[in-house]
């Protein structure tokens, strides 16, 4: 059977999300409220961009 | 009368045409020359490129909207700029060439007072031997590209149906190449799509690139707050790919690419090949080729243009080491330095220099990405361009007090990494300012409070609201002013 010893080699030293990341990722409730305030962060600089 | 000549009727073209018809009155005229009579919003070609979008959903007629809107409107291409005019008139006029159907080839002169130069980028694969559509690698820089790189795709996908392992390659094609953030967007919705057909153990996805580092984007990479700690968009890049995984090339200078091969220099100096069944590498990107004439018809092009055929503007121009950058190079206005008449905003204006750090390899190649500048900054450049017009226009006094520079303004890049309003993913960053201002921000380059990376659901849906926002204005819908660019 292969077995993968992690490390010295690029890709092993990336940090993997974890599967409660990935849950919150793409838990509806929780993206609803990070859609309002991404949309506010972007309005912010797009304000700030135009003089 | 005044006349306003905008070459292009792209983010940075339509915007300056669109508002100077809407803060000019009707006696003063715009015209509008672009060698297509269809606007496409660039941002969603990749969802053609993926098959989740047609071509009719990210483009739409501009000619058609420009007659009821007043704008006049040239189905050409610029040839040349003569800004002292000729023998016969003082006035600045562009040579033009049509390309519409019954006109093709066809030339004319078109006099102005005031000529914005939005061409865009010329997608230069000219520069790589065997890169592009016509011969064997894929691009999504246009929507007839992205069609096209849909349809190779989708063999490949009945190939693996089929039993044959396939490889996909995504990223530079060029080692000065830029858009990064395209590639990073095409190559994620390669592995959702994939996915999606339970074929991932088929397929062996790379990506490759010119970056010192994942993560750069041409933007000299970026800081972002995550997890309790101040990280590198190199980590938060570095983790998408591992999480799908995605194996990795950088310092990648691609040179050549041949049926099934693509060939490398990275910045050791050493040559390698890369097997591939379907690769999508963005080209070098340069300004069209257009010259110009003085009033004896003297070729003064290297005057209005810098080498690689873009357009000099306000910016400043010194040749300086990396270490002496600082955000007071770059332009604010978009004008011309030869003739003040004259605006270059999107990516036809040369930028001073790069934004990530210059590196040669080893045989003294150029391995780096060029500076970005696509999207939301042409819109807001064509929007103070057309503010300046209008106010000198209306007041006889070029005071230019709008201004735009990367320096200043921050940028938003929604990456979509997947389709769905459930299954949907993506990487949300925002960068504030776009070119790092070490003098302000002296331990990150940008604010921290409006630089983020953000991954999940929530950006797709995003940029799908995007989408359909941008395109509203973009058409002139109802109250379309009101939306930012």
């Amino acid at each position: 059977m292969d077995t993968i010893k992690r490390g010295y080699v690029q890709e092993h030293y990336a940090p993997m999300p974890t599967k409660t990341t990935r849950f919150w990722r793409n838990f509806v409730p929780w993206q609803m409220v990070r859609f309002v305030i991404l949309n506010l962060r972007i309005l912010k600089i797009v304000v700030k961009g135009h003089s | 009368m005044t006349r306003i000549v905008v070459l292009g009727a792209g983010i940075a073209g339509h915007t300056a045409s669109a508002f100077l018809r809407k803060w000019l009155n009707k006696k003063h005229e715009v015209v509008v020359v672009s060698p297509s009579r269809y606007y496409q919003w660039i941002p969603s070609n990749i969802w053609v490129g993926a098959g989740k979008m047609s071509v009719d959903q990210v483009r739409f007629d501009v000619a058609r909207r420009y007659e009821r809107w007043g704008i006049v409107f040239y189905q050409a291409l610029c040839l040349s700029v003569h800004p002292e005019g000729n023998e016969k008139t003082e006035k600045g006029f562009v040579t033009i060439e049509y390309t519409e159907e019954g006109k093709k080839g066809e030339k004319r002169e078109i006099w102005y007072d005031f000529l914005i130069n939005a061409t865009g980028p010329k997608l230069n694969f000219e520069a790589t031997q065997g890169l592009g559509p016509e011969h064997f690698t894929a691009s999504v820089c246009s929507y007839n590209h992205a069609e096209d790189a849909w349809n190779k795709l989708q063999r490949c996908f009945e190939k693996m149906k089929s039993g044959q392992k396939q490889t996909f390659i995504v990223g530079t094609g060029h080692a000065l190449a830029t858009c990064q953030g395209a590639g990073f967007e095409y190559i994620l919705n390669i592995d959702h799509e994939i996915r999606q057909r339970g074929l991932r153990h088929m397929a062996e996805i790379k990506w490759i690139s010119n970056e010192y580092e994942l993560g750069d984007f041409g933007m000299g990479g970026a800081f972002i707050k995550k997890g309790g700690y101040i990280t590198s968009t190199k980590i938060f890049t570095e983790s998408f790919f591992i999480e799908r995984d995605i194996a990795w090339i950088k310092r990648a200078g691609v040179y050549k690419v041949e049926q099934n091969k693509i060939y490398y220099e990275n910045l050791l100096g050493e040559f390698h090949e890369e097997y591939f069944d379907f690769a999508m590498l963005i080209p070098a990107f340069s300004g069209h080729g257009i010259k110009a004439f003085d009033k004896q018809n003297k070729d003064i092009t290297p005057s209005l243009f810098a080498p690689n055929n873009l357009m000099k503007v306000d910016a400043d121009y010194t040749v300086k080491p990396y270490e002496a950058w600082s955000i007071n190079d770059w332009p604010s206005t978009y004008q011309s330095p030869a003739y003040p008449n004259i605006f270059a905003p999107g990516i036809a204006f040369a930028p001073p220099h790069a934004i990530s750090k210059p590196m040669k390899s080893k045989n003294g190649t150029d391995i780096f990405p060029a500076p970005p500048r696509t999207g939301m900054p042409s819109g807001v450049m064509g929007k103070i361009v057309a503010q300046n017009i209008a106010e000198w226009i209306k007041t006889g006094k070029p005071t230019l007090k709008h201004t735009a520079s990367m320096g200043k303004m921050g940028a938003a890049c929604i990456i979509s990494a997947g389709y769905g309003w459930f299954n949907g993913n993506s990487a949300t960053m925002t960068v504030s300012p776009i070119v790092p201002d070490w003098e302000k921000y002296p331990l990150w380059g940008r604010s921290l409070s409006n630089t983020l990376g953000e991954p999940g659901l929530a950006g797709h849906w995003l940029k799908v609201f995007m989408h359909y926002l941008f395109l509203h204005k973009a058409k002139g819908y109802p109250f379309w002013y009101l939306l930012p660019e």
